[in-house]
């Protein structure tokens, strides 16, 4: 839990300790001293200036201001001492910004630096000059920029490149009509030293994919960057650069299109020795390049697996533990794309007892993948070791990754045996970590029942707390009432314990456990049962209440139907579903040597729009699926209820809805379609077994009311929004101009809110948001992403009036927030729209 | 795009601001701030060196009592960032002489900013190499080396020396004696079942090297590495020699080697840099010569009494010895009275890391000496079983051992003036993590 910050402990709100001095007065002495020195040409003024300018850097950069300085400074700085300069730049290149018109006096004395006889004060100089970021300065850059580009020493050149780059972002146009792009193409294919052809590339790289978007010519540009004799060009100088660089041109070499088979391998010899070498991140460049010229040659793109492997199990084993992370973090990517090739590799993957744990959670992921019939033995084993772990978090994820192996594996004997010595261990986590396992295998191996339930029954209902692992327990006992002879008595003492029970969650499957042991062994059950149908029915928690007065019901009705709905006959579970789709694997992919990796998921995920060139943007909304006309068909299909008169909705319905919610993805079935009692009867007993391991257990408190979302609701209904804006209900956009439109426009308004339950358990089939916002007369552009990410574009248009209204709404289903962020031609009516979207977003899911 | 840092912190371990550097605008001022809210006052710190905070990236190691952190925006490449910090960190230890903690950093402010300035631009890394930084990045307040000899001679190009190909060697060096040091040091790890199994053993080892040699010299080096051999003897067709050959599971090398010719000879050959560096780093799975054994047997008496009897072997030749033994041997908790019997070295009871500390400082070959202790327990009433036993650790050094038993065959020297050279080959093995379950 975060503690309350204090801010007196940070300089960034001064506090008086001798070393932080946090009055005005010290600045404005140092004020008058440097006033003093400005003019001064007595012996030794360097030297009590330098130490004058020591204390105002210290000062800025423990966060107090000494901007009000400035002009002093930059009468100090005429001085032949380079590092008394190198401090006023540092000054200067800070305080710029926020003092634009004081910036126009240091222009002058930087402009005739640049023209010194030095070329060390010329670069600098230059540097300096780029590095105010004064939009009305830029005039002065040109000139001097044109010199440095061309002048005769490298480190000026070098300099002015990254300079050239420093003045596009500050004004892009003032630097493309200087043609500077041409003259960096020039450099860079034709400069002797190698650090200003690295910077060139750099600079273009940047500068063309922000301009691409705008100019035929600059993606043009762009390709010609990734062209064969550009791509050859460096190849056959990158041994002169250095690693940094080398990373780079790594980069844009994995981009390239061979033309053919002999190019693939030609690049792939000349850069074999590249995976020596000392740097870790030229060895990942390079392992991309090979893993991405080979994509499409299967046997190949092996053999470069086995080729790679060892300079990276190497790079995961030296250097600190952050740099091996970064490499462990890329071997676990290749390790989940093939798990076979790394199967005879596991012990790289056992972990050292001091590892920081983020090192070891990798690690027990990569076991799990890898084991097969011959190793199965080995990692188990060694995973039980973890299993005692000191690390708490890392002994339980130890343990899940037993039951993983088990699940997917053939030596389950071992395993079974393993899992049950755990459940004697006696530590609670341990137990807990098992039993939620042992449940799940018997969901998919009931032939284990018997071995498993023996020791089950053993455990004592007392000495397990944790909610899921009570959960688990009592679901075993339920199913395998007959094989526990106390099945009946432990439940009985748990429902006699029923006001204890805190989880919601272990109430409804007790519930269900005491229905299903009654089916078996009536006699000794009834009382139990009616205790628990009593409890139930009183209990406080909509979920519980609901579900002993549909058992009460069901049995009233008939105890055989009760018997087929509760307990039928069940199949062993076969397959799992995976987490992530194939199709964001290979974005990742893709995206191989950078962030998405460390994260797992692709960089549009987890990058601000606002801090991206255009061009990747546009990117993304091309891969998003476009147009709403094939999901309408679905959704007609499948949906009938969110209409207005089905708000009586019976209680068992409700139940449905709660219980699925909670349930993650576990359903792709449309949850209100079934009104008969026969569908919803058959999904419940669905919704009881599959809900043993929640994603989000339903709050305890939630009250029937804060389920129908009518007391929180966060928006006023729709017909008390102010109407004052009218929308045209056929107002019509094709993608292409929406994303020309989403990019000219500014941003008008952008906000976060919450969604309501309801709304998120419709957002498992996002179509259905669509119509519905449709039938608001507001209509999608594009859509996509995957729970708990969805993104939407939609646009709008004012009634009679050409106005758009453009919007992006990223809806996160975890946390159940909606980021909104609104463009519109007219911004004077966008917050009436931002109303006008939140309440038609407010009332999705809302029967 | 390799890294494009957007900004990068120093912070101390309260949280203090002590060097603060913005590359580009993308991102907030309040950058810091973030940092400390969301990762240094939390439970967080430490659970993952990459952390995602608003739109941004926050890279951040600690290296002794200094937090430094980098802050992108772009999906950059983490290895490239993290290599950066690293290489950064060598090269200001580098320029203070030793180490690089709060003090060192307080006292070198400046320095710092002006060494932030050259080795990184608007983000990207430019040139990290002590060598040419410190041919213009001076205290000394005078103009660079190349602007202060006369006017009339061309200016040297220094800058293309900065980023040039031999980046790693200045021209014109001379030494009265001309001397080479190659120390081989390799860190063995294992990891030990408690029932004797091997379950993980390796060797990484370094060959580092200082150099103290006049102009350009080439150098050639041979190890007895099986490929190496074989390729030789290939060229010189002759059969193989017999003795020990080792195999190398991987190698990765300084810039300076020549690595198409490696690739085609197997030969290490290079231009070396002048003074200290790190030539080859390698890696070792198969036939490793592990120099101890520990059999350790652990006796728990009831519940307030354990007897441990650990007995240590060497396995290297008599004549050597081992350094700085130290074999701490985990006990629980409620330890409350200890007493040793041992027959070398001194024992006693850490209560501050909860084990037993059994120190030899030499430690000869072939022999086996033994510690028994007796541990009495203060009795809790909290659950049985509640202790297991993390694992026996080990360090030690032995000099003049390689567990791998890689040799150096040759060193050779070849320069222009064809002076003679002394050449000086020390090895030394130490523990990496050396483990055995108990």
């Amino acid at each position: 839990m975060p503690r309350p910050s204090h801010p007196s402990r940070f300089p960034s709100s001064p506090s008086p300790s001798p070393s932080q001095p946090s009055g005005k007065g010290e600045v404005s002495d140092l004020k008058l001293q440097l006033r003093q020195l400005a003019g001064s040409r007595a012996p030794g003024t360097d030297d009590s200036k330098r130490d004058l300018f020591k204390k105002v850097i210290s000062y800025m950069t423990v966060g107090i201001d000494v901007s009000s300085l400035f002009s002093e400074m930059v009468m100090c700085s005429a001085t032949a001492d380079i590092v008394l300069k190198k401090m006023c730049y540092l000054y200067v290149g800070n305080y710029a910004k926020v003092n634009p018109d004081l910036a126009l006096l240091t222009i002058n004395f930087l402009q005739k630096d640049c023209k010194d006889d030095d070329p060390m004060i010329r670069g600098l100089a230059l540097r300096s000059l780029c590095s105010l970021r004064v939009a009305n300065l830029v005039e002065y850059l040109v000139g001097p920029l044109g010199l440095g580009l061309k002048d005769a020493n490298g480190y000026v050149r070098m300099v002015a490149v990254i300079g050239v780059l420093k003045l596009y972002h500050i004004s892009a146009s003032t630097c493309v009509d200087a043609d500077f792009p041409t003259m960096l193409k020039h450099l860079m294919l034709n400069d002797p030293d190698s650090q200003v052809v690295a910077n060139c590339l750099t600079a273009l790289q940047e500068i063309w994919s922000a301009e691409a978007t705008n100019s035929e010519e600059a993606s043009k540009e762009r390709e010609a960057l990734l062209s064969k004799p550009v791509i050859y060009y460096l190849l056959n100088r990158l041994k002169e650069f250095n690693e940094w660089a080398q990373c780079t041109m790594l980069d844009m070499v994995a981009k390239y299109v061979p033309s053919d088979s002999n190019e693939i391998f030609d690049i792939m010899n000349l850069l074999e020795d590249r995976l020596q070498h000392a740097n870790g991140a030229v060895v990942l460049g390079t392992v991309k390049v090979f893993l991405q010229l080979t994509l499409s040659m299967t046997d190949v793109h092996q053999q470069v697996y086995e080729r790679i492997k060892a300079p990276l199990l190497t790079l995961t084993s030296s250097g600190s533990p952050e740099q091996s992370y970064a490499v462990l973090s890329h071997l676990h990517l290749l390790v989940m794309r093939a798990p076979i090739l790394f199967a005879s590799d596991y012990k790289h993957f056992y972990c050292q007892y001091n590892e920081p744990s983020y090192v070891k959670k990798l690690k027990l992921e990569m076991l799990t993948a890898v084991a097969n019939a011959s190793n199965t033995y080995e990692i188990v084993t060694e995973l039980c070791e973890y299993a005692a772990n000191v690390d708490i978090p890392i002994a339980r994820e130890s343990i899940r990754a037993v039951g993983k192996i088990a699940l997917q594996q053939y030596d389950v004997n071992a395993i079974v045996d393993r899992l049950l010595q755990f459940l004697e261990m006696e530590k609670d986590y341990v137990t807990a970590e098992a039993l939620v396992l042992v449940k799940d295998l018997l969901r998919k191996y009931p032939q284990w029942s018997h071995d498993c339930i023996a020791v089950v029954g053993n455990i004592s209902s007392k000495n397990v707390q944790e909610p899921k692992a009570k959960a688990a327990l009592i679901w075993m006992l339920g199913e395998y009432a007959q094989d526990m002879t106390d099945a009946p008595y432990v439940l009985e003492s748990l429902v006699e314990n029923w006001d204890e029970e805190h989880s919601s969650e272990v109430r409804l499957h007790l519930l269900t456990a005491v229905m299903k042991c009654f089916f078996r062994r009536a006699p000794e059950m009834q009382k139990t049962l009616g205790a628990a149908l009593a409890a139930g029915l009183s209990d406080f928690h909509q979920d519980v209440h609901d579900r002993a007065l549909f058992y009460y019901r069901l049995l009233k009705y008939d105890v055989a139907t009760a018997e087929r709905v509760v307990n039928p006959p069940k199949q062993a579970v076969s397959v799992f579903a995976d987490t992530q789709s194939n199709e964001v694997k290979d974005r990742i992919f893709d995206e191989f040597n950078s962030l998405s990796v460390v994260y797992q998921k692709p960089s549009y995920m987890f990058i601000d729009k606002e801090h991206r060139g255009v061009f990747e943007f546009s990117e993304e909304l091309g891969n998003l699926s476009i147009g709403v006309e094939s999901a309408d068909n679905i959704v007609a299909a499948q949906i009938v209820g969110a209409t207005d008169n089905d708000l009586l909705l019976s209680t068992e319905e409700k139940e449905e809805s709660t219980v699925s919610s909670s349930n993650g993805s576990a359903y792709s079935a449309p949850l209100y379609g079934g009104s008969s009692l026969a569908s919803s009867l058959s999904q419940s007993e669905l919704a009881v077994s599959s809900s043993i391991t929640p994603a989000n257990p339903s709050p305890t408190g939630l009250s029937l009311d804060d389920l129908l979302g009518l007391v929180s609701s966060p928006a006023p209904a729709p017909s008390s929004s102010p109407p004052s804006l009218k929308l045209n209900p056929k107002a019509a956009m094709d993608p292409a101009t929406f994303q020309q439109k989403w990019r000219q426009l500014p941003i008008s308004l952008s906000q976060e809110f919450f969604v309501n339950p309801q709304g998120l358990v419709a957002l498992m089939t996002p179509q259905i948001l669509l119509r519905h916002m449709q039938g608001q007369s507001i209509h999608c552009a594009a859509s996509g992403g995957q729970a708990p990410n969805f993104k939407f574009f939609f646009f709008a248009q004012k009634a009679e009036e050409p106005s758009m209204y453009l919007v992006e709404c990223v809806i996160n289903s975890s946390s159940s927030k909606a980021q909104v962020k609104i463009k519109a031609d007219d911004k004077s009516t966008a917050e009436a729209f931002l109303a006008m979207f939140q309440s038609a977003l407010s009332t999705f899911g809302m029967p | 795009m390799p890294v494009a840092a957007s900004a990068i912190y120093f912070l101390n371990l309260r949280g203090d601001v002590l060097i603060n550097r913005l590359y580009r605008d993308d991102v907030g001022g309040n950058m810091v701030d973030a940092f400390r809210m969301h990762i240094m006052q939390t439970k967080e710190l430490g659970t993952c060196p990459v952390r995602q905070i608003g739109g941004c990236s926050f890279f951040y190691m600690r290296i002794s009592n200094v937090y430094i952190v980098i802050v992108v925006s772009s999906n950059a490449n983490v290895a490239c960032a993290f290599k950066f910090v690293v290489e950064a960190v060598a090269l200001f230890k580098s320029y203070f002489g030793g180490a690089f903690d709060e003090d060192a950093i307080r006292n070198n402010f400046v320095l710092i900013y002006e060494l932030l300035d050259e080795i990184m631009d608007f983000g990207y890394p430019q040139n990290l190499s002590p060598e040419i930084l410190k041919l213009y990045i001076t205290q000394e307040g005078v103009r660079s080396p190349f602007s202060s000899k006369p006017a009339d001679k061309p200016v040297p190009n220094a800058t293309l020396q900065v980023t040039g190909a031999v980046g790693w060697r200045r021209e014109g060096l001379v030494y009265k004696k001309n001397e080479v040091f190659l120390d081989i040091v390799e860190s063995v790890n294992l990891l030990m079942s408690s029932k004797g199994n091997v379950l993980r053993c390796d060797v990484t080892g370094k060959i580092l090297m200082k150099c103290f040699l006049s102009g350009m010299p080439d150098l050639k080096l041979g190890l007895n590495d099986k490929i190496g051999l074989e390729k030789e003897s290939q060229l010189k067709s002759r059969p193989a020699k017999s003795g020990k050959t080792i195999e190398l599971d991987d190698v990765t090398f300084h810039q300076c080697v020549n690595l198409t010719r490696f690739n085609s000879e197997k030969t290490v050959s290079f231009v070396p840099p002048d003074g200290e560096f790190e030539l080859m780093k390698y890696r070792i799975t198969e036939g490793v010569n592990l120099p101890f054994r520990v059999l350790p047997t652990i006796k728990e008496l009831g519940r307030t009494r354990m007897e441990v009897n650990v007995k240590v072997k060497s396995v290297f030749g008599a004549k050597m010895f081992a350094l700085g033994v130290v074999i701490k041997i985990p006990v629980p908790k409620q330890t409350a009275k200890t007493s040793f019997q041992v027959s070398t070295g001194r024992a006693k009871y850490n209560a501050s890391i909860d084990c037993l500390v059994w120190k030899i400082r030499k430690f000869p070959g072939q022999t086996e000496p033994t510690m028994s202790a007796e541990v009495e327990l203060i009795s809790t009433m909290a659950e049985k079983k509640s202790w297991t036993r993390p694992p026996i650790q080990m360090e030690f050094q032995v000099p003049m051992f390689t567990a791998s038993g890689l040799r150096v065959r040759f060193l050779k020297v070849w320069e222009k003036s064809g002076y003679n050279t002394v050449e000086w080959v020390r090895y030394i093995t130490k523990a990496g993590s050396y483990e055995i379950r108990c």
